[in-house]
């Protein structure tokens, strides 16, 4: 049980669930407490020790049944629809089957017998099907969809229509028909749940052979335009860790500051064990209420690296109440409540799917008009602006007034580019126009700039 | 210790004859908890049990219940201990004559402090120790339920002062020493999610997510607790609040809220729902006035009012007024 285990542990954290040695402990445990008996005590102990966050629950549910129900072990229950065949019948259905093509007659002949797929038709399937390659539960799926098209389950349907009707022809009795038929759909169904069995373990097994590589370093410096699927996960989870990092950053240095006014009560309260005498002072703790305002560009141009920033506003909405989140392209959205709940990617993928890039409609300027109409008392003493964008605008009105203003308005201004300098100016870039007006315009071209920009945004 | 249960069936027995209905999934874990010695964190909507949860738990063993409810800015003077200032200096005036005569003969000046230093454990004792939540669990004699709610709320440096607390019972005083729990308290965490706790703090504990309860569990709530109300008249009002958690609302009903809604419709004497009577209580269950607005909407027909009635559980209607 103990490997079954530890293999179990090692495929979620492949899957992304992080697992900790103490937590694998703490199962093992609870196994011991409540036994292997049945299933369901079972479930729940290693769910309630190896899950410790909600999102993952999804991946526990789907990983657990692979794992220990052992299905893909045994052959499915597979009924021999021949067997109860008079010999007259066995030699009309074995004439109607000379009508198909030999591969089809050889397929539907396996199916109706029902014999399993045997470990290595399995296998040869694998290697045929691509399964072998596979590392993500998202293709299993459409795995099992392709070794079902490799073994001809359509075909055979449509096959059996066929010689069925052949076979009432020549006299075979309707309700023998019926049967052969239900007892082929059965062996199907059974065949399918043995194909999405081998498909999940397989999966499996190859995630755990092969864990997701872990160089964090060289991505934290790869331009966002370059990075792939798996290399977005990386960085996801690098959002993620950035931001919990900061959130016990940002609440030490609130409370390690050594300014505001002399607390009169709580210093005589503090030096009382020194008879009165003021050793040591304490002061009010002026609460610090940041509020921060973010505009995010999601248009085309900036396609490649919206996911990320709104991965990243979301963890920043999460640790500083007074975010209020915008995002526009060609019109301005609040998008504060569809980050507020579920997990940053649902999230990311909730505002993206609200508001699809479109081809040279961004309005930077509209958008900048719009916020001034609906939004601009957002803006005051307390607040943090943050533009996210390339500041490519269409050729369209800058709108430069409404921005100066806003920038009037708060006590920071940041613009966070990914656009190299270089190239701000240049074709329909406002960039410029903007510039004078911005406290700060960080380049951030990859996830270490963008690291170093939040830390700077949060900590000051 | 002693376990506090024997198997998970007895935990749910115990907690039903304290009024709270269980899911085998809640009973394995507590039973978990207690075996393993572990806390546990129970994650999941407002108003779904979870502080009940600790309460009851506490009720059926007939232990102490001790609560620390946090806040941002909860520190350890809050939660674990404080010296009484007040006290020791009372003290001191008091005994003023009694350290005159320890220091009457004391010749020198390092003599005197000497002798004061000797001294110094009688202020620096339990005696002084303001028992504040935590260390009052620790070195309670007896055994207690401990129950630290809302730990999402407290800061991030206060989860990680729990740790020592959390894995190994005991607290280090600076003046004392470390104080180690005499009998290990049922530790209990509750948390709305606002934000995500830190993995250091999740791997000591084991993980419980409670979600709004299925139908038919509501209704046996709703029965335990409201027995006056009409078995049929419940289902309804029940599957109602089912309904309503569908919706895209600001803030979804909870089971207490379905509580107070039954209370209601038996002080109102209802003997069937009817739009006019749910529209007018129906802020028991919402408590903003845009879901108000949103559900007296689409509320009807409904049964109560004639044949016509559609439902509003026909989903596909859902998205018609969000």
């Amino acid at each position: 049980m103990e490997t079954r285990l530890m293999q179990f542990a090692r495929a979620l954290r492949a899957a992304g669930v992080p697992v900790s040695m103490a937590e694998t402990v703490d199962a093992a445990g609870a196994l011991t407490a409540l036994g292997v008996k049945d299933r369901e005590p079972f479930r729940i102990s290693l769910r309630s020790t190896l899950i410790k966050r909600t999102i993952h629950l999804p991946v526990f549910d789907e990983l657990f049944p692979i794992f220990f129900d052992g299905k893909a072990e045994l052959p499915p229950d597979m009924d021999n629809a021949l067997e109860n065949l008079s010999d007259e019948e066995a030699e009309q259905l074995a004439l109607a089957l000379q009508q198909l093509k030999d591969n089809i007659a050889d397929s539907l002949r396996r199916l109706l017998r029902g014999d399993p797929l045997t470990r290595q038709d399995l296998n040869q399937l694998a290697a045929m099907t691509g399964l072998d390659r596979a590392r993500n539960m998202r293709w299993s799926e459409w795995m099992v969809r392709r070794m079902q098209a490799a073994l001809q389950h359509d075909s055979v349907r449509r096959a059996m229509v066929e010689i069925a009707q052949l076979l009432e022809q020549v006299g075979f009795s309707k309700e023998r028909l019926d049967e052969l038929r239900a007892m082929l759909q059965a062996n199907i169904e059974a065949e399918t749940g043995q194909l999405q069995n081998f498909a999940g373990q397989r999966i499996t097994d190859n995630m755990q052979a092969r864990p997701p590589s872990e160089d964090v370093e060289d991505l934290l410096h790869a331009p966002f335009g370059r990075l792939g699927e798996d290399e977005m996960n990386v960085l996801r989870q690098e959002v993620r860790r950035l931001s919990a990092a900061l959130r016990s950053r940002i609440s030490l240095r609130q409370k390690r500051q050594k300014t505001g006014t002399l607390d009169l009560k709580s210093t005589i309260r503090r030096n009382l064990g020194h008879g009165g005498v003021p050793f040591t002072l304490s002061y009010k703790r002026r609460q610090k209420k940041p509020r921060l305002v973010v505009v995010c560009d999601v248009s085309t141009s900036m396609r490649y690296c919206t996911e990320l920033m709104l991965g990243l506003i979301h963890a920043m909405q999460d640790q500083i109440s007074r975010t209020y989140a915008f995002a526009f392209n060609d019109h301005l959205e609040y998008i504060t409540p569809d980050l507020a709940h579920g997990s940053a990617q649902e999230a990311v993928d909730r505002v993206l799917v609200r508001m699809p890039p479109g081809h040279y409609s961004t309005d930077l300027g509209g958008s900048l008009a719009e916020f001034d109409r609906e939004w601009l008392d957002l803006v005051n003493h307390r607040t943090t602006l943050l533009m996210v964008g390339d500041g490519r605008n269409n050729f369209r009105d800058p709108e430069t007034g409404i921005f100066q203003e806003m920038a009037r308005r708060c006590t920071r201004t940041i613009w966070l580019n990914p656009e190299p300098p270089m190239l701000w100016g240049t074709g329909d870039s406002d960039m410029n126009e903007y510039l004078p007006f911005c406290d700060h315009v960080l380049q951030v071209q990859t996830m270490a700039e963008l690291t170093a920009a939040v830390d700077e945004l949060l900590t000051r | 210790m002693p376990d506090a249960f024997s198997s998970p069936n007895q935990i749910r027995d115990a907690l039903h004859g304290q009024g709270y209905v269980c899911s085998p999934e809640i009973a394995t874990i507590t039973y978990l908890s207690d075996q393993l010695d572990k806390p546990l964190l129970i994650e999941g909507p407002a108003g779904v049990g979870k502080t009940e949860l600790a309460k009851v738990v506490a009720a059926a063993t007939g232990r102490e219940l001790i609560r620390l409810q946090c806040y941002e800015g909860l520190d350890e003077t809050k939660a674990l201990y404080e010296w009484e200032y007040a006290k020791q200096l009372l003290y001191t005036q008091l005994l003023r004559d009694k350290l005159q005569e320890v220091l009457a003969s004391a010749g020198s000046l390092a003599e005197s402090a000497d002798r004061i230093a000797a001294e110094e454990n009688v202020f620096f004792s339990m005696r002084f120790l303001l028992q504040r939540p935590l260390l009052k669990a620790l070195l309670s004699p007896e055994p207690v339920v401990l129950l630290i709610d809302e730990i999402d709320r407290a800061d991030a440096e206060f989860e990680a002062f729990l740790l020592e607390i959390l894995s190994d019972f005991q607290i280090s005083v600076p003046e004392l020493g470390t104080l180690t729990a005499r009998v290990q308290p049922l530790v209990f965490l509750t948390s709305n999610n606002t934000r995500e706790l830190s993995e250091a703090l999740k791997r000591r504990c084991l993980y419980l997510f409670l979600n709004y309860p299925e139908l038919e569990q509501e209704i046996a709530v709703v029965n335990l607790k409201v027995p006056e109300l009409d078995g049929a008249l419940t289902r309804q009002a029940v599957e109602m609040v089912q309904g309503l958690r569908n919706l895209d609302l600001r803030k979804h009903p909870s089971i207490s809220e379905t509580l107070d809604w039954a209370r209601t419709l038996v002080i109102l004497n209802a003997e069937r729902l009817d739009s006019g009577l749910v529209s007018d209580t129906l802020n028991v269950l919402l408590k903003h006035e845009r879901d108000l607005k949103r559900v007296q909407q689409r509320l009807e027909p409904m049964p109560g009012d004639g044949p016509e009635y559609q439902g509003p559980e026909d989903e596909e209607d859902h998205t018609r007024y969000l």
